[in-house]
């Protein structure tokens, strides 16, 4: 599968044979007229028109970018390749020229003897090069490089126009089937208003060449069904495309399903587009589950099962949503999310002692904050402009949380602050403008600024820091010039005006409702959380080459959270009451394949702290966690255990959180052989099963129910959440013929506990 | 630290979606063979070998294809000593440089006519046998960094997170017997590092127990019967779990996860009623000669808060790490103690030295004695290397620039110092080894070419170890 986002970064690089990043088709044999335009001055003469000397910025540095030179595989690694070094995609205009001319001179460019130009032996071949043969004699980037060179390698005086923006012909392909082609034009539309078709100069690449390819000359070929993105690149701009291959029409006929609300009509609008049938509404039992599950982090309890399935009223799920909405549970459940992504962890950071006190005190206030269904933007403003003691004032948490460390870095701070609150990964344009996204280095350094004024300080006792704003402190300064960079918000031209701390006016930009990074952010993440992937996947990614999935979905959504008070309950409850949440997991015949636009539920296993949750639920056996009171649930849980990665042996080995980042990636699901012999053999489940049968849960259901199907029937429903099928019971009441009881129930809750269908929300 | 998801997958598939994703692009019947095996009680062996055929990353390339290395070695035991260890007070004393520079102790003439601090009185006797690198050069003197720099062979970046050692040896060459191909006592090092972009079966199998402080009663966490379940009971579980997976399955909802999961369950039954598997993580049949061998009585200087000298436990950690090795198990890490000695050095030293000079020392003869000295590598590790002046609370801090590691057996040469430090044991002066060339080196001697390229998530070729080259001069 070939992506090209992921190629990225200041460590990419110095990879001995040189590789075109998979996605990018160099096409080195094409030409751009503009290029030829360039190279040959117009008119011939001696007088030519200063337009005619060819330009290091706008003639040289293209074909770098184009046959791969400042790629970071080559030359743009940080340290370069075999001592030479381009910044990585040009954004070190000056640099590069000073490197190719100045560094050694009359080697990479020789201007007395220009085919000796080491430039052009290396990249044609004729002498010894890491990186190949990059492009022919004889073809015009091989030109461009030559008249440049012949006309004494010249810098440019004066300023040279930058690009401001790119397009591509067609914002958007449907093709009808595999097979079928079709070309995009690259147009860079320049400072002083000029543009230019720089198709030949661009690289392109395709989110997923299964569904469509594009090549070096941006013909974009179908092949097969289903959507995704092709991008362009120039300069520091991409621009993408949206291309549709469609199934086969054949045996296609919409079923027009029913719709709760404008999620549905979005999403449905989407699949019908793509020729997919969505799956049917789930039955009661599983939707009682799913949504138990993700909004109260546990399984139905028996009550509240039986009260559901004896309902029939026609609102029943959505008073259900709003029950679990109202209830505390869903409010810890959101705490724990976003605490966990804040990385309250009660660990102190100076490796003396603990931090128990501040992180009480941070989890506290958030808890507040979500319990008051507070507007999430004036939380995250709270946060960002947080001042006073970790040991009072939650909120400061934040600065102690996140930057587990002697020295609060701003630059850290800064790139976690992004990824968490807006959802953008900052960290790739510390060291160069963002290859795969608008971010530049002075957006990053930027943002740097808002965090330099922070400092912490000693505090009442050995726990407490106290949080301050510092005036003096100066500001982050550019990496490549070292010039300071004032507090300017990400996107923005000017620094943020206004005298003091910088961070009121990022909380003012927060809280503004027109703030879409933000908005988007958070109604993706609680997408997320609640279908299994978020509608921009990873959450904590978006960037111009990374696209949602159906963008008027977004859109809408972040309109909606605006439309409420930009709290999180409402969000929630409207995504809940779709009738997309709403889905079966069992697949259509047109929908199996589809894994992003949500056309049926997700099969998801449930999160280390819900799971072991989960089991105590059912057993009604309580588990103490290290260091915390008798009782707590896991997702209550803050890990005060130093050197530990979650503090707790089993919320390790499901996947817990280690909270050593900002990243969501940090939670894991994914299925080990541990966690599979640890729920067969290990003291979680199998001494709870024992001690439930003991005077416990089960022995309560063997007390209740007079028959084996009875027995049978509430350890489905209080392990399940649903009734055994007639071939279930049959097999089970056959094995409770063939053994002891009490035993042989409790191997049927053991081997319940052991499901897929326990282990997973589905 | 970013996890970009890896995919191994070619064709197919959204390009985001891997790890488990991933699996479920992968043709049907490639997964209901592994299942339909499974069913068939085909060994643990064979499952590994349709998991990592799953689990693989595509190759790019690399100046060497894995064909042209032959397999030198089988095993590694990674012992590793966490918080930076003091090169002065081990294997590179300087006792011609002032005292406050060469601390505290003494020195020792090794069997070839070199010298050790004389903390390592055993090792010294038996230096004929294994390689000291005195000249290794990390890149961070931070624990954090340098123990994922060691344990990856790369430093940490916020984009990409790479792979282990062990995990990647797993997904080169997968396991050789019924155990996991990568394992750690008692648990991995937890700035380490994971998986990093390969998929998660490729991790580490943690033992969770600690043979060196359970001693003879040592068990792994979760990997056999407890106590009052019979076979019986643990079948009858499996056969409930299987008659409610068929409605699950029914939905032919995400298969190829569910496949996943069954084959976990089968691996894990197999486990658990394997003689074989369970008798690798026990110490039966192992003699007392065996425990004084490695020293498992010995003790340091420094009592403990209960006003008794303790022994240390690195000698029960490394006869179990020997029984995996005879049974097959390609990577293993033990860690121990703990080193990070900023203040009063020569108390860490008295304290812990001697035990793991015991025990190192008894790891190597056993494995000689045992014909398996040429076929393992055991390989001391730590994260960096100590200051060479002795700071005022009489420690020392950290230092990457220069440091030491030993290297026995493995087809590394016998009885060689390699490289030299400086008179104050701060920077090489000779024959400097970076990090990455010693792991290139180990990686050769497993046959496992370093330069090759693994590609994460789709279009990102990786190099196993960056630029890293073969350090022939330590091979015999």
């Amino acid at each position: 599968m070939m992506r090209w986002d992921a190629v990225s970064t200041k460590e990419q690089g110095d990879i001995m044979t040189v590789k075109p990043m998979v996605a990018i088709l160099v096409a080195a044999s094409t030409l751009a007229a503009a290029v030829a335009a360039a190279v040959e001055p117009v008119g011939g003469t001696a007088t030519a028109p200063a337009a005619a000397v060819p330009s290091f910025r706008s003639d040289v540095m293209p074909v770098f970018f184009r046959a791969g030179c400042n790629a970071g595989t080559c030359h743009g690694s940080a340290r370069g390749k075999d001592g030479y070094m381009l910044s990585l995609f040009g954004y070190d205009a000056a640099g590069d020229y000073r490197r190719t001319v100045e560094e050694m001179p009359g080697r990479r460019v020789n201007t007395a003897l220009p085919g000796e130009s080491l430039l052009l032996l290396k990249a044609t071949g004729a002498v010894a090069h890491s990186g190949g043969k990059r492009f022919e004699k004889d073809s015009d980037l091989y030109k461009a490089l030559a008249a440049w060179i012949e006309a004494g390698a010249p810098d440019d005086v004066g300023s040279v126009p930058d690009v401001v923006e790119i397009s591509v012909s067609q914002p958007s392909l449907v093709f009808d089937k595999a097979g079928e082609a079709e070309s995009l034009r690259v147009t860079a539309t320049y400072a002083d208003g000029s543009s230019r078709d720089v198709t030949a100069l661009a690289l392109f690449g395709s989110n997923n060449p299964s569904v469509a390819e594009i090549d070096g000359d941006g013909r974009v070929s179908a092949n097969g069904p289903g959507d995704t993105t092709v991008f362009a690149r120039f300069s520091r701009f991409t621009v993408g495309a949206e291309v549709i291959v469609l199934p086969s029409v054949e045996g296609f006929a919409w079923t027009n399903p029913p719709e709760n609300n404008f999620i549905d009509r979005l999403v449905f609008a989407r699949l019908e587009k793509l020729r997919i049938i969505p799956s049917e509404l789930c039955d009661d039992e599983t939707f009682l589950r799913r949504v138990t599950l993700d909004l109260a982090a546990r399984p139905p309890t028996v009550e509240e099962y039986q009260a559901f399935m004896a309902d029939s009223s026609a609102d029943k799920r959505a008073r259900k949503i709003d029950a679990l909405l109202a209830n505390e549970e869903f409010t810890d459940y959101m705490t724990a999310l976003w605490g966990e992504l804040c990385r309250v962890a009660s660990i102190d950071y100076t490796g003396r002692g603990d931090t128990h006190k501040p992180a009480n005190a941070f989890t506290a206030w958030l808890r507040d904050q979500i319990a008051a269904d507070r507007p999430f933007d004036e939380v995250v403003g709270d946060l960002a402009t947080a001042v006073g003691s970790t040991n009072v004032d939650g909120q400061t948490g934040l600065y102690t949380m996140l930057i587990k460390d002697y020295k609060l870095n701003p630059k850290v701070f800064a790139a976690d602050f992004s990824q968490i609150f807006l959802g953008v990964r900052m960290q790739c344009a510390e060291c160069h403008n963002h290859p795969f996204d608008r971010w530049t280095m002075d957006d990053y350094y930027g943002l740097v600024s808002f965090f330099t004024c922070v400092k912490r300080k000693p505090g009442s006792d050995g726990r407490d820091r106290r949080v301050i704003y510092d005036p003096a402190a100066p500001p982050a300064k550019h990496m490549v010039d070292g010039r300071p960079v004032p507090a300017k918000l990400l996107g923005a031209v000017e620094p943020v005006a206004g005298e003091g701390d910088p961070r009121r006016a990022l909380a003012a930009w927060i809280r503004d409702p027109g703030n879409d990074l933000f908005n988007r952010n958070v109604v993706n993440r609680l997408w997320a959380h609640l279908l299994g992937v978020g509608i921009v996947d990873p959450v904590d990614d978006f960037r111009a080459t990374n696209p949602p999935a159906n963008g008027p979905l977004l859109d809408a959504l972040a309109a909606r959270f605006v439309e409420d008070g930009r709290r999180l309950r409402p969000i929630v409850r409207e995504i809940c009451n779709s009738r997309v949440y709403q889905l079966s997991v069992e697949p259509t015949p047109s929908n199996a394949a589809d894994q992003r636009q949500f056309s049926h539920a997700r099969v998801r296993r449930l999160r280390a702290d819900v799971l072991l949750d989960s089991i105590v639920a059912v057993t009604g056996v309580p588990r103490s966690l290290p260091r915390s009171p008798t009782g707590t649930k896991a997702i209550n849980y803050i890990n005060r255990t130093p050197n530990s990665a979650s503090g707790d042996f089993v919320l390790d080995t499901f996947g817990q959180s280690a909270r050593n980042s900002v990243c969501a990636c940090d939670t894991r699901t994914d299925p080990s052989l541990s966690q599979v012999m640890h729920l067969l053999v290990g003291d979680t489940a199998g001494p709870r099963v024992h001690t439930a049968a003991k005077g416990g849960v089960l022995q309560k259901i063997l007390d209740e129910h007079s028959t084996p199907e009875g027995v049978v029937e509430a350890i489905f429903i209080r392990v399940l959440a649903r009734r055994p099928t007639a071939m279930e019971m049959d097999a089970m009441l056959q094995l409770v013929a063939e053994n002891q009881a009490p035993a042989v129930y409790e191997d049927i809750v053991a081997g319940l506990i052991a499901s897929n269908e326990f282990l997973f929300n589905h | 630290m970013t996890r970009p998801e890896f995919s191994s997958i070619r064709s197919g598939g959204r390009s985001y979606a891997a790890g488990c994703e991933g699996f479920r692009s992968l043709p049907r019947r490639t997964i209901l063979q592994a299942g339909s095996l499974a069913g068939l009680g085909l060994s643990l062996a064979d499952f590994l070998t349709v998991r990592s055929a799953r689990g693989e990353a595509s190759v790019v390339g690399g100046n060497l294809s894995q064909r042209d290395l032959p397999r030198r070695i089988k095993s590694v035991i990674q012992i590793n000593l966490p918080g930076g260890f003091p090169h002065h007070e081990s294997f590179d004393p300087k006792p011609e440089a002032p005292v406050e520079y060469r601390g505290s102790f003494g020195v020792v003439k090794t069997n070839t006519g070199d010298v050790f601090s004389d903390n390592l009185p055993k090792l010294a006797g038996i230096a004929d046998k294994f390689t000291v690198v005195r000249t290794v050069v990390g890149k961070i003197p931070d624990h954090n960094l340098a123990t994922y720099h060691l344990y990856t062979g790369y430093t940490p970046t916020a984009v990409i997170d790479y792979p282990q050692m062990g995990s990647i040896v797993s997904h080169e060459l997968g396991a050789a017997g019924e155990l996991p191909c990568y394992i750690a006592i008692p648990g991995k090092n937890n700035s380490s590092g994971g998986t990093g972009f390969l998929p998660s079966i490729h991790g580490p199998f943690e033992t969770g127990g600690d043979p060196g402080t359970q001693k003879k009663n040592f068990k792994v966490r979760d990997f056999s019967l407890p106590k009052g379940m019979s076979l019986e009971q643990l079948q009858r579980r499996r056969g409930v779990r299987d008659v409610v997976e068929k409605r699950i399955r029914s939905l032919e909802a995400n298969p190829v996860l569910l496949d996943t999961m069954d084959e976990f369950h089968a691996r894990a039954y197999s486990l658990l009623t394997s003689a074989d598997a369970q008798k690798a993580f026990s110490f039966e049949g192992e003699g007392d000669d065996v425990f004084e061998l490695y020293g498992s009585e010995v003790t340091g200087d420094i009592k403990g808060p209960d006003g008794k000298l303790h022994p240390k436990g690195l000698s029960e950690r490394l006869i179990i790490a020997r029984r995996l090795v005879e049974a097959g198990v390609r990577f293993v890490t033990v860690e121990y103690g703990s080193w990070d000695c900023h203040g009063d050095v020569k108390k860490a030293c008295l304290d812990q030295m001697r035990p793991f000079d015991y025990a190192v020392a008894g790891l190597v003869t056993d494995l000689e004695r045992r014909g398996l000295l040429d076929s393992t590598l055991v390989w001391v590790t730590s994260e960096f290397g100590r200051t060479p002046k002795v700071n005022k609370e009489s420690g020392r801090d950290h230092w990457a620039r220069n440091y030491s590691m030993m290297l026995a057996g493995g087809g590394f040469k016998q009885g060689l110092i390699y490289g030299a430090s400086d008179s104050t044991g701060g920077e090489p002066s000779r024959d400097a080894v970076t990090l990455e060339n010693l792991m290139a080196t180990i990686y050769y001697q497993m046959g496992i070419d370093s330069n090759k390229e693994l590609v994460a998530f789709g279009t990102r070729p990786i190099e196993i170890v960056k630029d890293a080259e073969v350090v022939k001069p330590l091979l015999g």
